[in-house]
């Protein structure tokens, strides 16, 4: 045996109690993870560098009302443009209304669509395949394994925004980030069938030719359109999904505010936990002093206890939160977490948090018990 | 001073100093705005190999000498040198490892660690100190087959009878080979077949191995096991 061994068997003394408390703590700390992990898939994550570089142009009154298609050429001629590929959301129905047959199918123009989004890494020969086939449509990988399709695969998507359906052949297949799953088709389909969509567009998408122009095109662009009757706002990849994400109200506010609860949970937690154990402990804390233990090792006896049943709960409630995220990437109601990972930094960080909890729960009532006279200690009941 | 002598050296000689020297030792304890006197000027002196026996009424303050002796608690007057040492000017870090070194100390109620085997239990002094594993093991085999418990090293506290736990717990009090060997009541809890098992170990302990033991009992029987016996009445030692 190790001191170390001692603090292990002395951690896991009360089965029940030491159980119930890393399991509030492991379930604490999985709501922690998944919280940094969205905080990290919202805030922090930076894209591809093709990301950084491409901006979202589209009416400034709202995502719903479309732009003039001759805005295209305009956006192109703008100094620091290498691509526009013009967007529009068809918004059709795939099958049937079930959540795991949503997708978004949009419309756009081949020949400059993988121009914008040359990260995509379509094969040179499906995307000529696909500017040559009118009918064609490209599709995200993991759709396409979601789904079960093949190339030359025939998908129907019957139209609600457009009286409209859809007979399109899958011509390719791409790699969008996750969260940015969808198939696109090309425009001219549309167009043909519905001849007034040939002057509009729903948005473009543009590719700078570097990260550092993007903020001027962003006002070039902006400026350009202020005074017509489409005034136009662009912002970048990531602060158009943010703004989908702002939709749902102040979700910074809410991460922390859960995150700050979660954290006092847990500390409320062990504290309670250690303080019971403590208090059964007075006698056997003087026995080992009269043995020969310093207060200094009580101390680090008990707070060794706190933190190996903080961190046991810690890497139960990382675990489980890895583990539920990526469960809940695979099934089709969950293909938003996709965009969440736990990656090692999150895991060491909420392992932090679990450690630090621990040591503080620990230090103050260990460091009373420490300083009990032994005397009195022996003279203990219990 | 080595001597040739055929027979072995008397228990004390002229040359050998007392192991325990405590003079004029007074222990008073503040109970909320009372004062309870425990021990009032008692001087002692303990040959090294002796074997003391420590009598007296309950309150007499046999339990507070004997913590005296240990360092274990502080006098509120007087001086105590325990193998030369003035132990009293230990800071408590530096206490804490004379108990470890030099003195072993065996409760009334065993007071071993209900969730360690009777193995660890005799270990943990050694944790404190820089033997290896295997050092620690080979100690640990010898304290327990002394008491005759070799065969019960995996067993946990509860599994065992009060004898066998009074007896882990001098292998406990010996593992690390002090000196001194303090026992509180130690057959207190005990019938009396465990007892005299208890009392033969001391016994040999203070003449096989030397040690020096001081007894606290309130069994005259058991005192019969030592060489001397001290009567103690309110904090008063008894000529
Ligand atoms: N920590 C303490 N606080 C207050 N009073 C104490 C304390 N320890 C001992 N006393 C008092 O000091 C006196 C001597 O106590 P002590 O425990 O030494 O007696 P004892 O001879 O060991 O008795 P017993 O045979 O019952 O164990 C008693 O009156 C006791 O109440
Ligand atoms: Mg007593």
């Amino acid at each position: 045996m190790t001191l170390t061994g001692f603090t292990a068997k002395s951690a896991l003394r009360n089965r029940r109690r030491s159980l119930l408390t890393i399991l509030s703590i492991a379930f604490s700390l999985l709501l922690l993870t998944l919280m940094m992990a969205v905080w990290r898939g919202f805030y922090l994550t930076k894209g591809t560098p093709a990301g950084a570089r491409r901006l979202m142009v589209r009416n400034r009154t709202s995502l719903t009302f479309p732009l003039p298609a001759y805005y295209g050429q305009k956006i192109a001629a703008v100094p620091g443009v290498k691509a526009v590929a013009p967007a529009l959301w068809f918004g059709g129905v795939y099958k049937n209304n079930k959540p795991q047959n949503f997708f978004a199918q949009i419309g756009t123009d081949p020949k400059t669509f993988f121009q914008v989004y040359p990260d995509y890494g379509i094969p040179p020969a499906q995307w000529a395949a696909w500017r040559r086939d009118r009918a064609g449509c490209v599709v995200d990988a993991r759709l396409m394994a979601q789904h079960h399709w093949h190339l030359g695969q025939h998908l129907f998507i019957k139209g609600t925004i457009f009286p409209v359906t859809l007979q399109l052949t899958v011509d390719g297949v791409f790699h969008a980030p996750p969260g940015f799953e969808a198939i696109y088709f090309n425009q001219k389909y549309l167009q043909k069938a519905m001849p007034p969509l040939t002057s509009i567009a729903g948005m473009f998408y543009v590719l700078t030719d570097s990260s550092k122009n993007v903020s001027r095109v962003e006002r070039t662009i902006d400026g350009m359109f202020q005074n017509s009757p489409a005034p136009t706002r662009s912002e970048t990849e990531r602060a158009f999904f943010l703004g989908f994400v702002n939709m749902l109200g102040n979700i910074k506010a809410f991460i922390l505010a859960i995150s700050l609860a979660v954290v006092f949970a847990i500390l409320l937690v062990s504290a309670n936990t250690m303080a019971m154990s403590i208090r059964e402990r007075i006698r056997e804390v003087a026995v080992l002093k009269t043995l020969g233990f310093t207060q200094r090792g009580v101390v680090g006896l008990f707070v060794g206890e706190a933190v190996a049943i903080a961190l046991l709960g810690g890497i139960l409630g990382t675990a489980g939160a890895a583990g539920l995220i990526a469960m809940g990437g695979q099934s089709p109601q969950g293909a938003l977490l996709k965009a969440f990972t736990v990656t090692p930094g999150i895991v060491a960080a909420a392992l932090l948090v679990a450690v630090v909890v621990g040591l503080v729960s620990a230090a103050l009532p260990a460091w009373r018990a420490a300083q009990h006279s032994i005397v009195e200690g022996l003279r203990h009941a219990g | 001073m080595t001597t040739t002598a055929p027979f072995p050296a008397p228990a004390k000689t002229v040359a050998e100093p007392d192991i325990v020297e405590a003079e004029h030792i007074g222990k008073v304890f503040h109970r909320d705005s009372f004062e309870v006197v425990a021990l009032e000027d008692v001087s002692l002196t303990i040959a090294r190999g002796d074997f003391v026996a420590l009598m007296g009424p309950s309150g007499s303050g046999k339990t507070t000498l004997l913590n005296m002796i240990a360092a274990v608690d502080r006098p509120t007057s007087g001086t105590m040198r325990v193998m030369g040492q003035d132990i009293y000017r230990l800071n408590d870090r530096e206490a804490a490892r004379w108990r470890n070194e030099k003195i072993g100390y065996i409760f009334q109620t065993f007071n071993l660690i209900p969730v360690l085997t009777a193995a660890e239990n005799v270990e943990l002094p050694l944790l404190l100190t820089r033997l290896s594993k295997g050092e620690r093991r080979e100690h640990v085999e010898t304290a327990l087959r002394l008491v005759g418990l070799q065969d019960r090293m995996g067993h946990l506290p509860k599994q065992l009878s009060g004898g066998q736990e009074q007896r882990v717990a001098i292998a406990r009090a010996i593992v690390s080979d002090p000196a001194i060997l303090l026992a509180d009541e130690p057959t207190g809890d005990l019938d009396r077949q465990s007892a005299a098992e208890v009392l033969e170990i001391m016994t040999r302990l203070n003449q096989e191995f030397r040690k020096t033991v001081v007894m606290v009992t309130h069994d005259a029987h058991a005192a019969g096991y030592a060489h001397v016996t001290r009567h103690l009445e309110k904090g008063h030692l008894q000529a």
